[in-house]
């Protein structure tokens, strides 16, 4: 029971890193209508950026947020801006312009690859204070660090849903994730609009980046893996749904340390794949998204 | 009709003819294995991507798990090899038969949503597939070997049951026979009502559906269509390694190589993924040779910044530059002044 | 017997009835007009008819018919053709490529479903722009493809969906003469239409609709005097002052 009890925990915990990976992916999606190939690589942008800022710095790794969330929020906004805003102009009828998936792909192509030859293809861990720290409750063990990524993807949802709902800009976005044609007649400006929301995905993946340095082996193709983990969960969760990004993660995290405990973690992997084909079958528009969208 | 458009005409046929004639006799004077070996991958990828296009381009949308259905051919025809020696002949259409089932039921539930969700779902299967073949070493009666990969059974000297050849020379008629023939398919499809059919379910779901088109069933047999004859592209890329394994012939990679080849070349065009094949593969075969040794990833970094180049100046692919090109010259050498309709 | 009859149906979003018990028939040879405020359920009550949604409640009998809950395409089979108030051409393919879509649905031979394009273009005065690229048309032209492709369905009924918003004055007039040519070939007509001056013209019999629910249905000469009808109109025009 207790074991049991314990890999709930650990599940919940590592889903909550896996649902904020997915946020930023979906909060992209839900306004341009558009899978950022690119997010897995912005994720290693982001931890790449928090390891050397520790590093180098020795700060803390969550005080590297103050440099990187900046980054990657205008690297993320410079890259819709220059690279997606042209093509998103020139499809102006098409209602999924698939050309972006090509030229997010082709910027992950390039990401990682430059990450590669810059740092080489070694793993690396960083020591940070918070590192190999735990903290018990009655019997249960919490990784200190995974708990605080557990807070701050809670704080960061809870920020993303008030600022969406609440201020100016957020409002604008939402409008233009309901019908951009329509939003810029109402006067809104949709691709400062869409700049912004790209920036918040890319500076969610850089929270991320901060929240993986302390317990997590940086190294350039390491997004990979949050690529198509994110791809599940979101499609789990139903594309564009915020709640279905951190749920979908929460029910990819229990799978993988609940079913650890009777298999290996590649028979695991294989588990998330049947559960996520079994939900594509059962409720196609994932588990938050709308029924019939077309 | 002035001699200008006749003369044009001449031209065109006698070029086209002189291609084909070309194509077919390549290894009448080309006798390195090596360089014909690099002919057959260019046709072989040229093959895969046209079938990925009876989908991806026509159907208008974008599956990126292609390498399961190439897999499913490669796996499928040889353990029937292996374990009851059945020719990879008769194989390659049970593997043929199994990739368009599955394709046909990951289809019918998401080519009715919205085309990220195919993307993604059908990203997603073909990863599953490569996770649980590296992870199944006996698959009912059959030794799949999970990630170390199989070996096609070696049988001396050419046997043609066998589906094994010494010279490459076989090989290269075969692989060039099917492509024909899978250009032909789509040709034919571009032509009859179904073609129609998936071109405009493709562009206007709501549209198609009101003018009597029920979308979903077209491109769900459009899918099947394409796993099956891209599952025979499988079983031959399996006779001529004679070798595969999970993370090569299953690999995410590979899923993404083949659409974007097709991409980049033109999707939903017919000559679109060939011209893909025929530039990309070289490109990519040469940057990776001779960079790769100089600083690895290099050559990535290049595909990546074609893949956003061609993406930003030709959205629909290099096939359209270039029958301009091809255009212009005709019109050059024949003295017709403006472009003819043909 | 009326060609189509339209029993009671609403259908509901959520908690919003956006048609709400609305009965109406409408009989061959007839040009059927759908006017009301913006908002009032038109688009709705259409979709209902053209299989777009089924209806939350209600029936609709189509010459005898139950098509309640069909697919769009089965009652495009049956005969009944729509258009779009957002045009929704097959962009990157030519007018007659667009036109050929629908006429597949009665034949599969492809040179047939040229030859029956091509008389509808004619009759549409878009022969001439067959070869072109729907995306390069003008808005009064592809307009006069959304209706022509419609008609290469060859139905027997068709709903029109604000076909001519968006015209000038002139095309206006246009489109009601194939409207008429349209009826005189047996066609039935139901449409939705906001220019007045247009609907009041061209239409045998119309139904007003207002916050879903039906307001009347009468002559054009009836609806332009009921006081109801005039009411919900100024209301919107103040309101839109």
């Amino acid at each position: 029971m207790d074991i049991i009890i314990q890999a709930l925990i650990n599940g919940l915990l590592t889903g909550s890193y896996y649902g904020l990976a997915a946020l930023g992916l979906t909060i992209v999606f839900g306004v341009i209508k558009v899978i950022n190939f690119a997010h897995g690589s912005l994720l290693m942008v982001g931890m790449f950026a928090a390891y050397w800022m520790v590093r180098l710095t020795g700060w803390h790794p969550y005080a590297a947020l103050i440099v990187v969330v900046p980054l990657l929020f205008l690297f993320g906004y410079a890259l819709q801006g220059i690279l997606i805003k042209p093509i998103l102009e020139g499809q102006r009828d098409v209602r999924e312009p698939t050309e972006v998936i090509i030229v997010t792909t082709g910027v992950w192509y390039i990401l990682d690859n430059l990450a590669l030859m810059i740092f080489g293809a070694e793993y690396r861990v960083v020591q940070t204070s918070i590192s190999g720290q735990i903290f018990m409750l009655g019997d249960y063990i919490f990784p200190k660090a995974q708990l605080y990524g557990l807070i701050t993807t809670a704080v960061t949802a809870g920020l993303v849903l008030w600022f969406l709902k609440y201020t100016r800009t957020g409002m604008s976005i939402r409008a233009a994730s309901l019908d951009r044609d329509a939003a810029s007649l109402m006067g809104i400006n949709q691709y400062r609009v869409y700049n912004i929301a790209f920036g918040i995905g890319a500076m969610i993946a850089g929270i991320v980046g901060c929240v993986l340095i302390p317990f997590y082996y940086v190294f350039p193709t390491v997004g990979v893996i949050f690529d198509v983990k994110c791809f599940i969960i979101v499609v789990l969760g139903g594309l564009g749904s915020i709640p279905g990004a951190l749920a979908g993660g929460v029910i990819v995290g229990l799978i993988e340390s609940t079913f650890s405990q009777y298999m290996t973690s590649t028979w695991t992997e294989l588990i998330v794949y049947v559960v996520f084909l079994a939900v594509l079958f059962i409720r196609p528009a994932g588990l938050f998204g709308e029924k019939r969208d077309w | 009709m002035n001699t200008g458009i006749q003369k044009r005409k001449t031209i065109d046929t006698t070029l086209k003819v002189l291609l084909v004639l070309f194509v077919f006799t390549v290894p009448l004077w080309v006798t390195s294995p090596t360089t014909l070996q690099i002919l057959i991958f260019l046709f072989l990828y040229a093959y895969l991507t046209t079938t990925w296009n009876l989908v991806g381009g026509f159907a208008g949308v974008l599956p990126l798990g292609h390498s399961a259905y190439v897999g499913i051919g490669a796996y499928t025809s040889t353990v029937l090899f292996i374990s009851y020696g059945v020719s990879p002949w008769i194989g390659m259409w049970a593997g043929g038969l199994i990739a368009a089932i599955v394709g046909i039921i990951i289809g019918i539930p998401t080519l009715k949503l919205r085309g990220a969700y195919f993307a993604l779902s059908t990203m997603a299967f073909g990863e599953g597939v490569r996770v649980l073949v590296e992870n199944t070493m006996q698959l009912g009666p059959f030794n799949i070997n999970g990630p170390r990969g199989i070996c096609v059974p070696l049988i001396p000297g050419n046997n043609i049951a066998a589906f094994q050849f010494l010279s490459k020379v076989p090989y290269y008629y075969i692989i060039l026979v099917m492509l024909c023939v899978v250009l032909f398919i789509t040709w034919y499809i571009s032509r009859i009502r179904p073609g129609y059919y998936l071109a405009a379910g493709g562009e206007e779901p709501e549209a198609a559906q009101s003018l009597g088109v029920n979308v979903a069933k077209y491109k769900v047999w459009a899918m099947g269509l394409s796993c099956f004859l891209t599952a025979l592209g499988g079983t031959f890329l399996a006779q001529l390694a004679l070798y595969f394994y999970p993370k090569q012939i299953l690999g995410l990679d590979f899923s993404f190589e083949l659409a974007f080849i097709a991409l980049i070349g033109g999707r939903g065009t017919i000559a679109g993924p060939v011209v893909g094949a025929l530039i990309l593969r070289p490109v990519s075969e040469l940057t990776r040779i001779y960079l790769s040794a100089v600083l690895p990833g290099l050559h990535l970094v290049i595909f990546g910044l074609v893949l956003i180049l061609v993406m930003l100046y030709q959205p629909k692919g290099l096939v359209g530059p270039l029958e301009k090109l091809y255009n212009w010259f005709l019109n050059k050498v024949s003295g017709t002044e403006k472009e003819v309709r043909t | 017997m009326a060609l189509l009859e339209i029993n009671n149906v609403s259908k509901h979003f959520g908690g919003l009835k956006a048609v709400d018990q609305v009965s109406m028939s409408i009989e061959k040879g007839q040009i059927y007009g759908l006017i009301g405020p913006n908002g009032a359920g038109k688009s709705t009550l259409f979709n209902c008819v053209a299989g777009t949604y089924g209806p939350t409640l209600g029936a609709i009998i189509y010459s005898g018919k139950d098509i309640t809950g069909w697919k769009p395409w089965d009652i495009c089979k049956l005969g009944i053709a729509r258009t779009f108030q957002i045009v929704k051409p097959f962009q990157t393919k030519t007018v007659l490529y667009n036109t050929m879509v629908g006429a597949f649905i009665r034949t599969s031979n492809r040179s047939e479903a040229e030859d029956r394009s091509m008389e509808v273009l004619k009759s549409f005065k878009l022969a001439d722009k067959a070869h072109t690229l729907a995306k390069n048309l003008t808005i009064a032209d592809r307009k006069r493809l959304e209706v022509a492709r419609a008609m290469a369905t060859e139905p027997e009924m068709l709903l029109l969906d604000e076909c001519m918003a968006g015209l000038r004055p002139n095309e206006v007039d246009q489109t009601l003469d194939e409207i008429r040519l349209i009826r005189d070939r047996g066609i039935t007509i139901f449409m939705i239409e906001h220019i007045m001056r247009a609907i009041m013209s061209v239409s045998d019999r119309i139904t007003v609709i207002q916050f879903g629910r039906k307001i009347m249905d009468g002559t054009p000469q009836e609806v332009a005097k009921d006081e109801r009808v005039i009411k919900a109109y100024l209301g919107e025009s103040y309101a839109a002052a």
